[in-house]
Parts: C-alpha cells; sequence; structure tokens
C-alpha cells in the first residue's frame, strides 16, 4: 500500500509547493531557532572543555582559602607537575590621591600572579605590554572599567592595601577569566612580589591560594585527583581539573542553553499553528480528490498514506532547511558571539543539537498534520455532489486522538529528557500547552462576543464596525489562527517583559531600602573598635552590624560525604561564610532549638539556617564537620534558625558557638546603613586609616545584578522573538488566505455603494481588534504567569507591569493591522464587476 | 435471471443546520443485468441521490440495496470503496478529474487501486478508444469540457465495470459533444455488456434507454416512462 500511496503522492506533488512556505517557514524558522541554540550551546561546551586548561590557568588546580600551601602539599605539586604557578585572589580597594589631596577609591578583584602567569594562553594588555614586564617592579594593569571609573591614567601611582603600585596599563583580556568566578568588582593583576607587606594576605584576611599546574601529557586527572584529595583530606584542599575548568559557567551554559531551547519549543509551538492552517487548507483544497478516489475505490487509509507522505515530503524540506539554517547561523554569528563571551567558542556543527531540533520538528509537524489530517477519514465520496467545502469540525476518531496525545506526551518526555532541567521543562511545557488552551478559549469569547455585538442596536448605522464584527464572529472568521499564532508569541515576550519589570522593581527599589549601603570586609580584631567609633558616631548612620567572619567547606553529615547526603546543594558548592557568637544577634528568630549558654566550653554547637537546612535533609541533632583554616571542626546542629538573604544583610548559613572559632585568627565583615551624603566619607576615613579593609558598594552590586539580568533578559527576548517572528509569519499566512473572501466581499461591498473608506476601516477594524484581543489575552497569561515566578520562586510580590503590557497589546494591535494594510491593497483596487464575474 | 441491482424501501434522510430533511421516500426497484436505466425527474427530486446510493457513494437510511449480489447497507465507507473497485464506474456531470494528473494517469487509478499491473497500457488502450489518443499527456486544466468528459468515460469504464452510473453525464456540454459522449456511453452495454443507470434532464437521452423512472419530491412516480419523455 505505501508504494501505491507513494505513486499518487509523488504526482500530487508536481504540483509545487504553491501555498505551503508558511508550512515551510514556520517549520524552518523554529527548528532553525531551536538548533542554533543548540549549536552555540554546544560550541561554548565543547570551548570549554577543550580550552579546559586554558579556562582553569593550568592542567590542574589546588587552591586554599586563607593560606597558602603547606610543605607538604608543596612537595606533592612539586612531585607531580612540571610547572607550577601560583595565584592569589581577594578583593581590595585601590586608592588613588589627586594632587590636591583627595582620595579616589575603588573596589577591585585582585589577582597577585607569579612569574609564570599565565602557564597557557596570554594576557592582552593595552598598551601591549609584555605582562611581566608590565607589572615588574610594582606595576599593576587593570580593567578599563576599573580605569574610567576612577580617572586613572597610564603612568599614576595607587596604593593597594599598603603598597604603592604604578598603573602601567588596561588589562584587555586574561585567558583564566571564565574559570575566575563572579567578581563583584573590576579585576587588576599584580605581581606577588609587590604584595610582600602590603598587609593585604595577612592571617585571617580573606584570599584564596590558588596553585595551577602544568602536567606531563599522559596524566591520570582522576587518579591524581583522588591521590591528592586523599594525601589532603582534612587541610580544605579544593581540586579542579581541566576536565571541567569553569564548573559554573559550564553549568550556566548548560542550563541557559536548555531554557533557551524550551523557549524556543514555544515558537515551534506557534509554527505547529500555521503548519496545521496550511495543511487543513491545502486538505480543503484537495476534498474533491479525495472523494474521487473514494469513488475510484481508494480506501481511508490509503488516502491518508498519500497526504501523509506529501506533508511528509514537504515537513523533509522544511526540517531540511531549519537544521541548515541552524548549523550555519552559529558559523556566521561566530565573531559576533566571540565577541560578547568571555568564554572561548568551539564553533562547528554538530550533530547532537540537530538531531534534537530535528527530533521535534517531526513531533510538531505529526501532531499538528494529524489533527486536520485524519479529518480526511470523514470525507466521503458523496461529497462529490454535495459541493461539501470543509473538513468539518467533527471530534476526532478515539485512534487518531490518542495517537496525537501520545506524539504530546513524547514531545514533553523528549525536550524533559534533553534539556536535563525537568521542572522547568515542565513548567514550560504546562505553560505552552496552557495558554494555548486559554488562547483557544478566548477566541471561541471573542467570536462570540464579535457576533453578537454585531447585532446590537448601536452598532446599526456604524457599517464599518458592524461589518467587521459580522466578519469576525462568522463562521471561519479566522480569528481562532490568529490568536493562537500572535498569541502564544506576544504571551512569551508579555511574561519576559513582566517578570523583568518586577525583577528590575524588587532590585532597584524594594532591596536598597532594605539593604545596607556598604559591606566592609577584613576587618581585623585590632581595628574593629576604631571602625566602630569611626561608623557608629557618624549622624548619617542609622544601623550598624558586625560580626566575625571565616569561611569554611561543609565536608562531612554525621561522619558521611557531605553531598552523599545533601547531594549538590549550593551550600556545599564552595566556601561559606561562618560566624560565631556567644548569644543570638539582634532580631534572630529560632525556628526550632535552642541557642547555647553564653559561657558554653563543652563540645561545639551550630546554629543552622532553617530553609537550607530542610533542602538538605538535615535538622537539629546532626553532626556536620566544617573544615576551617585547614582543619576540621565538628559540631552538633542545636537551632535552627531564619535567615533572610533577600534584604542584603549580614547572613551566616552556619553559626558556631564561641569555644569553636574564636581562637583562630579571623577578620570582622559590618554592614552599615547610611544616608548616601554620608557614605563617601565613611568609606575615605576608614580605608585611609585601616587600607586593608575593603569597602563593597551595594549598589554597584545592584548593579551588577541588573546587568547580569538584563542579559538573561535580552536571551529570553531573542527566543520569544522567534516565536513572534514566526507568529507573524502564521499571520501573513492567514491574511493572504483570506484575501480571495476579501476580494469578493470588497466586491459585494462597493456594488452595494460602499466606499473604499469605510471598506478599508471595516478591514483596519477586524484586524486590530482581534490583535487586541490576542494582546490582551497574553498579557492576563502573562500577569498570571509572572505572577507565579515573582511569588513561588522569587518569594517577592507582584506588581502589573502597565507600560509593558501596554506595548504588548498595542504591539498586537499594529502588527495584525499592518499585515491586515498588506492584504487589503488588491480587495480595494479591483473593480467589482471583474471579480464578481470571474468569481476571482 | 436475477437483477444486478435490486433496492427495496430505500429512504434517505440528511441532517442539515435547519434539521432533518428527508431526501427519498420508500423507493423499491430492480435493474436487470445490461439494461440501460434512466433516471428524470425535476431539479431536488432526489434522482442524483438515488444514483449515489446505488453506487455506494451514499448510504441509504433505511432499506436495502442489493447490488451484484452483495448487501451494500452494511458496509462501511472502505468496504463500499473496495466493491466500487472494479465493480462499478462513475461518470460525474462535472467529470472530477483529478486536476494534477494528466489523462493517461486519471484513466489509470483506478486501474492502480485495483491492483492491475497493466494499468497504463490498458488505460491508454481505454483513451485511444474514445478519440484521445493525442491527449494521453494533457493535464484536465489543458482540454475541453468535451475531452474531460471522455477522459472520465474512459476513467470509469477501464476496469470494465459490470455497472455503471451517470449523473447528467452531458449536463456540462453543448449539443455535439454531448451526442459524442451519449454514443460512447451507450456503447459500453453493446462493447462490454455493461450495465448503465443515468440520471438526465435530456428527453433525448432518455429516449434511448431501455427503461425511464420518474422521481419526484423524493418519491418515485412513474415506471418505464420511456413513452412519456419521446
Amino acid at each position: 500500500m505505501i508504494g501505491l500511496a507513494w505513486t499518487f503522492a509523488r504526482r500530487e506533488l508536481r504540483g509545487g509547493l504553491k501555498g505551503f512556505w508558511i508550512f515551510i517557514l514556520c517549520l524552518a524558522l523554529g527548528i532553525g531557532a531551536i538548533a542554533a541554540v543548540g549549536s552555540v550551546r554546544m560550541s561554548l561546551q565543547n570551548g570549554l572543555t577543550s580550552e579546559g586548561a586554558t579556562i582553569l590557568g593550568g592542567d590542574a588546580e589546588m587552591s586554599f582559602t586563607y593560606r597558602f600551601a603547606s610543605d607538604a602539599e608543596r612537595e606533592f605539586m612539586a612531585r607531580i607537575a612540571e610547572r607550577i604557578s601560583t595565584t592569589v585572589d581577594f578583593r581590595s580597594m585601590v586608592v588613588h590621591t589627586l594632587p590636591d589631596g583627595t582620595t579616589e577609591r575603588g573596589l577591585t578583584q585582585v589577582r597577585g600572579v607569579d612569574d609564570l602567569y599565565p602557564l597557557f594562553g596570554e594576557v592582552v594588555l593595552e598598551p601591549a605590554l609584555d605582562l611581566s614586564m608590565a607589572l615588574a617592579d610594582g606595576g599593576l594593569v587593570a580593567d578599563q572599567v576599573l580605569i574610567d571609573r576612577m580617572g586613572l591614567e597610564i603612568g599614576d601611582q595607587v596604593t593597594l592595601g599598603t603598597a604603592q603600585l604604578e598603573l602601567r596599563a588596561a588589562l584587555v583580556r586574561f585567558p583564566d577569566a571564565a574559570g575566575s568566578g563572579f567578581a563583584l568588582g573590576p579585576r587588576s593583576l599584580v605581581s606577588l612580589d609587590s604584595l610582600e607587606g602590603s598587609g593585604l594576605l595577612a592571617p585571617g584576611t580573606l584570599f584564596d591560594s590558588n596553585y595551577r599546574l602544568d602536567l606531563p601529557v599522559s596524566t591520570d586527572l582522576e587518579a591524581l585527583k583522588a591521590e591528592a584529595l586523599a594525601a589532603f583530606r582534612d587541610t580544605g584542599l579544593r581540586w579542579r581539573d581541566s576536565r571541567n575548568g569553569a564548573p559554573g559557567v559550564s553549568r550556566f551554559v548548560q542550563q541557559m542553553g536548555s531554557f533557551l531551547v524550551l523557549v524556543g519549543l514555544a515558537g515551534l509551538a506557534v509554527g505547529g499553528i500555521g503548519i496545521s492552517t496550511a495543511v487543513r487548507a491545502y486538505l480543503e483544497s484537495k476534498i474533491s480528490v479525495i472523494a474521487t478516489l473514494k469513488t475510484l475505490g481508494a480506501e481511508t487509509r490509503l488516502i491518508g498514506g498519500i497526504y501523509l507522505l506529501q506533508i511528509g515530503v514537504l515537513a523533509a524540506l522544511g526540517i531540511s532547511a531549519g537544521l541548515m539554517l541552524g548549523a550555519l547561523l552559529p558559523l556566521a554569528l561566530e565573531p559576533f558571539i566571540a565577541s560578547r563571551l568571555l568564554i572561548p567558542l568551539a564553533i562547528g556543527i554538530y550533530p547532537a543539537p540537530l538531531l534534537e531540533a530535528g527530533f521535534y520538528g517531526i513531533l510538531t509537524t505529526l501532531i499538528f498534520t494529524l489533527l486536520p489530517l485524519a479529518r480526511t477519514a470523514q470525507i466521503r465520496a458523496s461529497a462529490l455532489y454535495r459541493e461539501t467545502l470543509d473538513l468539518g469540525t467533527k471530534g476526532l476518531s478515539r485512534t487518531a486522538f490518542l495517537i496525537i496525545i501520545t506524539l504530546v506526551a513524547v514531545l514533553i518526555a523528549a525536550a524533559t529528557w534533553f534539556s536535563g532541567i525537568p521542572i522547568l521543562a515542565l513548567a514550560t511545557a504546562a505553560g505552552i500547552l496552557g495558554s494555548l488552551f486559554l488562547l483557544t478559549l478566548s477566541a471561541q469569547a471573542i467570536q462570540w462576543f464579535a457576533r453578537r455585538n454585531a447585532r446590537v442596536r448601536w452598532v446599526r448605522g456604524l457599517s464599518a464596525l458592524r461589518l467587521a464584527f459580522a466578519s469576525i464572529g462568522a463562521p471561519g472568521g479566522g480569528a481562532t489562527s490568529v490568536v493562537l499564532s500572535l498569541g502564544l508569541g506576544l504571551t512569551v515576550l508579555a511574561a519576559v517583559g513582566q517578570v523583568d519589570a518586577n525583577l528590575r522593581r524588587a532590585i532597584s527599589q524594594e532591596l536598597p531600602q532594605a539593604a545596607p549601603s556598604y559591606f566592609f570586609v577584613d576587618i581585623q580584631n585590632s581595628q574593629l573598635a576604631d571602625f566602630l567609633d569611626r561608623v557608629e558616631t557618624d549622624p548619617g548612620v542609622t544601623q550598624v552590624e558586625h560580626a566575625p567572619m571565616l569561611r569554611g567547606i561543609i565536608t562531612q553529615i554525621n561522619g558521611q560525604p557531605a553531598r552523599d547526603i545533601a547531594g549538590d546543594h549550593w551550600v556545599l558548592r564552595g566556601d561559606r561564610g561562618v560566624t560565631y557568637s556567644a548569644e543570638p544577634p539582634p532580631n534572630t528568630t529560632l525556628t526550632a532549638g535552642q541557642w547555647w549558654a553564653p559561657d558554653h566550653t563543652n563540645s561545639v554547637e551550630i546554629s543552622f539556617a532553617a530553609e537550607e537546612a530542610s533542602e538538605m535533609g538535615i535538622g537539629l541533632g546532626d553532626i556536620l564537620t566544617v573544615n576551617i583554616l585547614g582543619r576540621d571542626i565538628e559540631g552538633e546542629i542545636t537551632s535552627l534558625r531564619e535567615v533572610d538573604f533577600s534584604s542584603a544583610g549580614i547572613g551566616f548559613i552556619l553559626s558556631m558557638s564561641p569555644n569553636a572559632l574564636s581562637g583562630a585568627p579571623h577578620t570582622h565583615i559590618a554592614t552599615v546603613y547610611a544616608e548616601e551624603s554620608a557614605e563617601a566619607g565613611i568609606v575615605r576615613d576608614v580605608t585611609t586609616v585601616a587600607p586593608n579593609i575593603t569597602a563593597i558598594r551595594v549598589r554597584d552590586g545592584i548593579a551588577l545584578v541588573t546587568e547580569a539580568l538584563s542579559g538573561l533578559a535580552a536571551a529570553t527576548s531573542y527566543g520569544a522573538g522567534v516565536t513572534l517572528l514566526t507568529g507573524l509569519i502564521v499571520l501573513i499566512g492567514a491574511a493572504a488566505a483570506g484575501e480571495r473572501a476579501r476580494i469578493f466581499e470588497a466586491a459585494v461591498l462597493k456594488t452595494l455603494g460602499a466606499g473604499r473608506f469605510s471598506i478599508l476601516l471595516s478591514f483596519m477594524l477586524r484586524s486590530a481588534f482581534v490583535g487586541v484581543a490576542a494582546g490582551v489575552v497574553a498579557v492576563a497569561a502573562a500577569a498570571l504567569a509572572a505572577w507565579g515566578i515573582m511569588t513561588f520562586v522569587m518569594e517577592s510580590h507582584y506588581e502589573f507591569a502597565a507600560l509593558s503590557a501596554a506595548m504588548i497589546i498595542g504591539g498586537g494591535g499594529l502588527l495584525t493591522v499592518l499585515t491586515g494594510l498588506a492584504f487589503a491593497w488588491r480587495p480595494l483596487s479591483l473593480r467589482p464587476l471583474s471579480t464578481l464575474r470571474d468569481k476571482v | 435471471m436475477d437483477p444486478i441491482l435490486s433496492i427495496k424501501d430505500v429512504s434517505l434522510s440528511l441532517t442539515g443546520n435547519a434539521g432533518p430533511i428527508n431526501i427519498l421516500h420508500n423507493i423499491s426497484f430492480d435493474v436487470a443485468d445490461g439494461e440501460i436505466l434512466g433516471l428524470i425527474g425535476p431539479s431536488g427530486s432526489g434522482k442524483s441521490s438515488l444514483l449515489m446510493i446505488l453506487g455506494g457513494l451514499e448510504r441509504a437510511t433505511s432499506g436495502t440495496v442489493l447490488a451484484l449480489g452483495q448487501d451494500l447497507t452494511p458496509m462501511d465507507e472502505d468496504a463500499l470503496a473496495r466493491f466500487r473497485r472494479g465493480n462499478v464506474g462513475v461518470v460525474f456531470q462535472s467529470f472530477h478529474l483529478i486536476p494534477t494528473l494528466t489523462a493517461l494517469e486519471n484513466v489509470a487509478t483506478p486501474l492502480e487501486l485495483a491492483g492491475q499491473g497493466d494499468a497504463f497500457d490498458r488505460a491508454e488502450a481505454e483513451l485511444v478508444s474514445v478519440g484521445l489518443s493525442a491527449r494521453l499527456h494533457h493535464y484536465p486544466a489543458q482540454m475541453s469540457g468535451g475531452e474531460q468528459q471522455r477522459v472520465a468515460l474512459a476513467r470509469a469504464s477501464a476496469p470494465r465495470p459490470r455497472l455503471i452510473l451517470a449523473d447528467e453525464p452531458t449536463g456540462n456540454l453543448d449539443g455535439q459533444n454531448g451526442v459524442q459522449i451519449m454514443d460512447l456511453l451507450f456503447g459500453l452495454r453493446d462493447k462490454h455488456g455493461a450495465t448503465l443507470v443515468l440520471v438526465t434532464h435530456a428527453p433525448e437521452l432518455a429516449q434511448r434507454c431501455d427503461r425511464v423512472l420518474s422521481l419526484k419530491d423524493g418519491r418515485l412516480v412513474g415506471n418505464d416512462l420511456k413513452g412519456a419523455v419521446a
């Protein structure tokens, strides 16, 4: 039967692709977007893997917090590595004294480097100097942002701690940027020699020492890692190697890529509506052929096969075009992408993302094609003399319904599997299906409203409006395909707008009100009294909080490796701030257990953040092993307390009884809530007296977060843009398909005496009404989604973003009006007699 | 001899937007093998619907339809399609050729559906026999109405069906083309022994039938009215 079906399908395809450009474009665009995102993701991941050593700065890295490597650790590294490059990382303040005696201060993330840095790759400076030359004899190179912010010029003298340095060049690029983690301030590089005696690497101050190892080519990294971790199990050693040089970046790329693929699926769903509409229109044009074939003895299965094969050929064309687009677009955009990212790109053609996109394409085509295709079974041979012109809207057969449901389930399962972020994938699927359902209901409501209003008394005499309502409300009025195609794209875009506006409001308005002005870190014990004296007596200061601060890694829970118990919880990733205090700090709310006695001296007790404890599956009575300064401290959780990170105040996951830590070298952290006018004076006074103290301006941190969020919102908007573009193509297709009816309608109206302006007005009104209605529904759906995200995910509150909503609704109306206008010209320009005589 | 067609108490109701419409009421008659039967009546009398019921293109609401010894009444759409293959040829007033197929492919289609390996040879012979040897590879849109109807006739007769149904086969044609089609149609009985049932408004066509039935408002109002239409 397949042979016969293919014979007939081939003959019909000789008619060409007329009427199928929407089908092919929708498919190509949807698949192209998904394939392109997948290809870029793969390029980034491959770049991260292939350039792992460059990103990390070595084949492997051993790092320590608060200290340099011990002799034993140095001996181990010397034994395994051919070369060792030592660096330190910390935050500090660069101070520049101007000729008039005033000072400029800027927060910077400093990297102290030795002569071997960088082991791999190269540092690019402006002017183009050799790094070792630039850093020799007290040289410093800094990110252009820091130079601009402080108004520095090459050759200026600055201080870092107590070290006097000279700015020699701007830091354009350094190879291990992507693997360097999150920096609150712009980067600067100095030589380790210059930092000696600066007071910035004193015991207890917060710095990381990193030893980058150049290993022999045949080194077994996994075996070496196991050996290092076994040899220095309780020293707080952290190991990274070139197999995953930037785990945070890699995770981000994977998750962001997956998220954008999911956004792309929304585009494919919109494309599916275009596919369904095109197939339905095509099959409706084939009703007499189908009925003729039935008359000649063709069975339903054969006919289904003939058209499925034809659609298969067209789908193959669309999918191939999409895959080519998805494979070639990243190649074409390589310079643009590379210039915007710090991550090395290994652009190429990767089969995996193309296969994934192709698989989605096949499933989407089947889902949206089977709907109209299944209806061909209802075409009877008698259609030939009954002149039945449409496929009808009878319910689908149970088999067809089950097949479609199964395919949708497979598509969702595939998206969930491929994305690696099941909850987000399922939420996206639910969002798309829910939106489609809501939009379908809305389209019906719009049709009902229009039909009803076409007959009410108040529109009599307003012929353009009445005709518009009548046209929208009539059977086959086209509102459904317009609302669905445009609505889904607008919904995604509106949701991005609503969430983005709310996040910005939360960050720019709510957070600064609750947050302190400055964090001061690395306050030595001996400096604390003077520091408090300065800030607490300042009339502009409203509140000061301070706490001792160390950093530690939770290595074990009840004697078991911590990750075996609590998985990959963020608290276990790297080191966390740890404090101690004899009494609960003011405003502490214990949710379980008791705080230790002020004079507690026995075993170590721990107060843990309640929410994180619950997420990690730990609670009162559990024993934690925390590695602090290379020493393992065991303590029992005796209380849980609320920790609110949203206010940006001091919030420690772990607080210990003083007997655990008070003897250890440590510094203090302080938050100062001050009027903006008082801020500069405080920073100047504090850091002048104690140059090792670093002041971190919360507003700068907020700006960084806002910038990062802008990037995320922009990326999501691009995804939504593809969805909207697909929707626009579907919209154009629908308008083109309706042109013949409008030509006839215009001819009849002209015959009845209607002027061209009133006909045009009627066409515009119906376009605007449906477009605005699609926008309103999209905004409603997006507001619901944004409310859910803000309330349950961000744990903030939701406020309707009216400007974004107005733009979406206006945009929806504008798009439909412009599309309608493009297809109104011919109906208006043709003479009625020729139209009616030819019946077009 | 058993009749090739036998219908008993056949009624047809269709449901429209305004409610059910009764098209045919308790029609009964037989058609003998090799007979040429004409169906006449005013527009809307149910002639075409009755013809379609005879070919299994429409299913009767009640009554029985026996064609070539098979009861069509319980058959589903696919069973009816299989029954038509090789047994029934249908000619429509508006030809209903498949526009994307050439004349040859149109004629070969029922033969291919019936699994005939020599479909194209037979189709070509059939087209030659209706005088279209020069039009084998033309598409319907490239042919005149008369030529299209000859292709439709060749398509209906190519599988050598025992029953040919024609719904106003000359309705869309001018006089000369109409006569040509009538000659070809009636020749099918003489050449192949086919039974012919045709719906017509043309008295000269009815006159050439062996027997003529008349319908009015869905009821059989006259049997063997050949003399009446003369």
